[in-house]
């Protein structure tokens, strides 16, 4: 090292500041290129706000809703619902069945993919069968698990790769047959909204087992939605852009995107017209305290919408066997300070796994009150011991759920339980609750309209951390399952939510409604009541001239 | 010093492996994996055994630190768990925005601390130095968070100025304008941790030197003031400093995860609380490994610099 004294000090600021300057010029470059066109006020572009990243582009591999969202701007399922059970054609003019048993999907002769081809009755078949192969990893196998010659989890036996009356009618007709006859509602839920039909000139030559990681489940490249995947920048924003030759119409916006961001931004994006306006279905979420700033902006229009989606808290019913005691407990909470005080009055109290979204909610049943006196004389009357610590986990993510938390433990503490509560996130919650250690666990659900919730209350489900088992429960949640017809299926579940009020597994909390804001500036678009709603009609949306 | 560079990088190879063996099992000591965050309400328990297989998860964990480890190796990362994207595919998207933000605060805070902290120095026990000593106490104290939310709110939504986070703006056409708007308020909010905690250094490591012999013999001289300060003074008062930069690096690492939450900035941060919360093990494995890899770097750079700015340092 041979460096004159004085100017040493001088080389090192001088060398920190040109390489920084050089590096600074490089990345700028770097990633200043990409996009095009004007920014957000040039009416060619619109702009959603998320919360949730989505976890997949993979269509046949998405669990969760963001996911779900995100590749319904550039895939169509067969149908829309556009609100509780109302259904509208898309890729498919209709789903057709006589005898609630055979089911006929009719595409519409006019779709293509983004490279030219039409959407064939040969990619629906590639797709099912791709689904039910016992080699491929899917997140929808379960959508499929009522056809002939699947098991439960929607996958055929190992070694075979075609579902047996799964048929090609003609170009644009596909045929497939149930085990027994099937609610067509929950046909055109499961399958009609939730299959997204791949094309199998692209993907034909892929083993299914590699599927999962292909260069095109990150990317997709030939698709037959409204919008054409540009680029996803991880957990930033998704880029979209249209497809001109969508055979439901021009889209009307050049530009698509999803901007990913925190919920507390979404208010301040709104106002600044950086977004126009935030996903629903619970993946974007404006937060309560932001409501009446949201009410206040003088660009957006909010509105709140009732969703599907809820919160419980499960009992270990292992733990906790007597009802007496789990019905005491859902006596004590104050489940109606918690819509007041943490929801501001946005929300409402359920009693069983229905919001009032759902056809399937027995309105009279009588809800459990906030009724202290009348838990402290359950808990004497069952000889509960009082001196015993009830184990209480409480997943962290959700604000609200985690505020509702201490309110159920100071509701405990006043009926005269004692009570230890633990946070933790949301994978060890999953392990805690399978592994059954818990007293009592706090969780959130958004299942589908269809009424089947064997995944929470049905023994082996998913999401059975109770360990909850009921003979006559059990028996007619199959009956439910397996019943086609409508109106009979309301009595069986009516029954089922009167089983479950009395046996108390799981209280059912709140479900939170959802604040909605969209910009003045379109004159088409934004979420609307219920999110599936929402991805039904992307080449609509418009600003105003 | 070219062989003393090249031992410390020989010795940083058992130092890493180190770092990912107690990583790989410290991660899968957390309870819950993956699959956790992949299935959806309705899957049924064989569906989730199926996953879980497929991605290797129902092998004992030191089988799957072989296999990460033999993958790394021949240079493969694997594959994100959750986006089942390549992880060098990911780290190569997030790292270059990480750089630019830690890169820009870190240039910032030093351009803010040298000169307050030569002042305070110089003007001790004047209320200019009490007032320099309470910003940086401030900066030190203030939470990164508490100050970005801060800031968002008054130049983005009271005033409208500057965008409220992401590093470019949407649809438009890009360009460093655009980037460097972007790039104001998270940069402003981790480089004023930096000053405040760099601010203190230079101030007792100048104080310290201010009160040498040699210093007094400038002055007897009759050497200006400015002179004496900015060229005999400063070049020895930096020497303590350069160790603090290593110091501050891991540090940073740290702030930047926090700021780059309340920005949206499209950075490492953001992937590594992202990667936390989905036990996304793959990608945080190789998060772990380049944090790792520029903390030992930026030691030894420390070690380089010490070197250069003071000649009777001579590494054998």
């Amino acid at each position: 090292m041979n460096v004159s004294k004085s100017s040493a000090t001088k080389h090192i600021l001088k060398y920190l500041l040109s390489s920084f300057m050089a590096l600074t010029l490089v990345l700028l470059t770097a990633c200043g290129s990409g996009s095009s066109g004007s920014g957000g006020s040039g009416k060619d572009t619109i702009t959603l706000g998320m919360v949730n990243p989505p976890a997949s582009f993979n269509p046949i591999n998405t669990s969760d809703i963001a996911g779900q969202f995100a590749e319904r701007v550039m895939f169509d399922s067969f149908l829309d619902m556009t609100s509780p059970m109302k259904f509208q054609p898309k890729l498919a003019n209709s789903i057709t069945t006589t005898d609630d048993q055979t089911y006929t999907i009719h595409l519409d002769p006019k779709a293509k993919w983004t490279d030219g081809k039409p959407v064939t009755a040969d990619d629906v078949v590639f797709t099912f069968n791709l689904i039910a192969n016992p080699a491929s990893t899917v997140a929808v196998g379960s959508n499929l698990s009522t056809l002939e010659g699947l098991d439960t989890s929607g996958k055929l036996a190992k070694g075979q790769t075609a579902i047996p009356d799964l048929k090609k009618i003609d170009e644009h007709t596909v045929s497939f047959k149930t085990k027994a006859p099937v609610d067509p509602n929950y046909i055109k839920e499961m399958i009609g909204t939730k299959i997204i039909t791949l094309p199998q000139h692209v993907l034909k030559n892929i083993a299914p087992k590699d599927l999962a990681n292909s260069k095109y489940m990150q990317a997709p490249n030939v698709t037959d939605g409204p919008y054409k995947f540009v680029t996803y920048n991880n957990n930033a924003y998704i880029q979209y852009k249209a497809n001109d030759a969508y055979y439901l119409g021009k889209p009307k916006i050049p530009k698509f995107f999803i901007k990913i961001e925190q919920a507390s931004n979404l208010v301040a994006d709104l106002q600044t017209g950086a977004i126009q306006a935030n996903a629903s279905g619970g993946i974007g979420d404006i937060p309560y305290q932001d409501l009446s700033t949201a009410k206040g902006l003088k660009n957006v229009t909010t509105t709140i919408h009732k969703q599907i989606g809820f919160q419980t808290m499960q009992f270990n019913t292992k733990t906790l066997p007597n009802p007496k005691v789990r019905q005491a407990i859902a006596y004590a909470i104050d489940r109606p300070q918690i819509v007041s005080k943490l929801l501001k009055g946005q929300g409402e109290i359920i009693d069983g796994p229905y919001t009032s979204l759902s056809p399937y909610l027995d309105k009279s049943l009588t809800k459990y009150s906030y009724d202290p006196a009348k838990a402290k004389q359950l808990l004497k009357e069952a000889g509960w011991d009082f001196n015993k610590t009830l184990n209480f986990v409480v997943p962290i993510g959700n604000l609200v759920r985690q505020q509702s938390g201490d309110i159920i433990v100071q509701n405990l503490k006043a009926a005269g339980l004692k009570v230890k509560e633990t946070t933790y996130d949301f994978p060890t919650i999953m392990q805690k609750g399978a592994a059954g250690d818990f007293d009592l666990l706090l969780i959130g659900f958004t299942f589908n309209l269809d009424p089947d919730v064997s995944a929470l209350y049905g023994p082996g489900g998913t999401y059975n951390f109770m360990k909850y088992s009921d003979p006559a429960a059990t028996k007619l949640l199959a009956e439910g399952k397996a019943e086609p017809n409508a109106a009979k299926r309301k009595v069986i579940y009516n029954q089922l939510q009167a089983i479950w009020e009395k046996d108390m597994p799981v209280l059912t909390l709140y479900s939170n409604n959802e604040i909605v804001s969209i910009s003045k500036d379109l004159s088409y678009g934004g979420p609307t009541p219920y999110w599936p709603g929402t991805v039904a009609n992307f080449q609509k949306w418009a600003f105003k001239k | 010093m070219f062989q003393y560079i090249v031992r410390r990088i020989l010795i940083a190879i058992p130092v890493l492996f180190g770092v990912t063996v107690l990583n790989f099992f410290i991660i899968n000591i957390a309870p819950g994996n993956p699959v956790d965050m992949l299935v959806n309400p309705s899957a049924t328990p064989a569906q989730i055994a199926m996953e879980k297989q497929s991605l290797g998860l129902d092998q004992p964990v030191w089988v799957q630190y072989i296999h990460w480890l033999g993958e790394l190796l021949h240079g493969n990362l694997g594959y994100s768990y959750a986006t089942r994207e390549p992880v060098t595919q990911i780290l190569a998207a997030h790292i270059g925005p990480t750089v630019l933000l830690m890169g820009t605060a870190l240039i910032i805070g030093y351009l803010i601390a040298i000169p307050l902290g030569i002042l305070c120095a110089r003007k001790q026990n004047s209320w200019v130095d009490y007032l320099v000593t309470g910003f940086s106490f401030f900066g030190i104290s203030v939470p990164h968070f508490f100050l970005g939310l801060g800031v968002i709110y008054v130049f983005a939504s009271k005033f409208n100025i500057l965008p409220t986070g992401s590093m470019n703006t949407l649809g438009g056409n890009g360009g460093i304008i655009d980037t460097v708007s972007h790039l104001i308020l998270p940069a402003s909010v981790l480089a004023i941790g930096i000053a405040g905690n760099m601010v203190r250094y230079v101030r007792s490591s100048m104080l310290d030197v201010l009160g040498k012999d040699y210093l007094r013999t400038a002055k007897a001289k009759g050497l200006r003031q400015f002179m004496i300060t900015n060229k005999h003074a400063l070049r020895n008062a930096l020497i303590p400093i350069i160790t603090v930069i290593g110091i501050d690096i891991p540090m940073l690492i740290g702030g930047a995860i926090v700021t780059e939450q309340v920005f949206q900035w499209p950075g490492l941060g953001l992937l590594t609380i992202n990667s936390i919360t989905s036990r996304d093990y793959s990608t945080l494995m190789a998060i772990n490994l380049l944090a790792a890899i520029a903390v030992l770097l930026s030691n030894l750079l420390t070690d380089i610099l010490y070197a250069v700015a003071d000649p009777r340092i001579r590494y054998e």
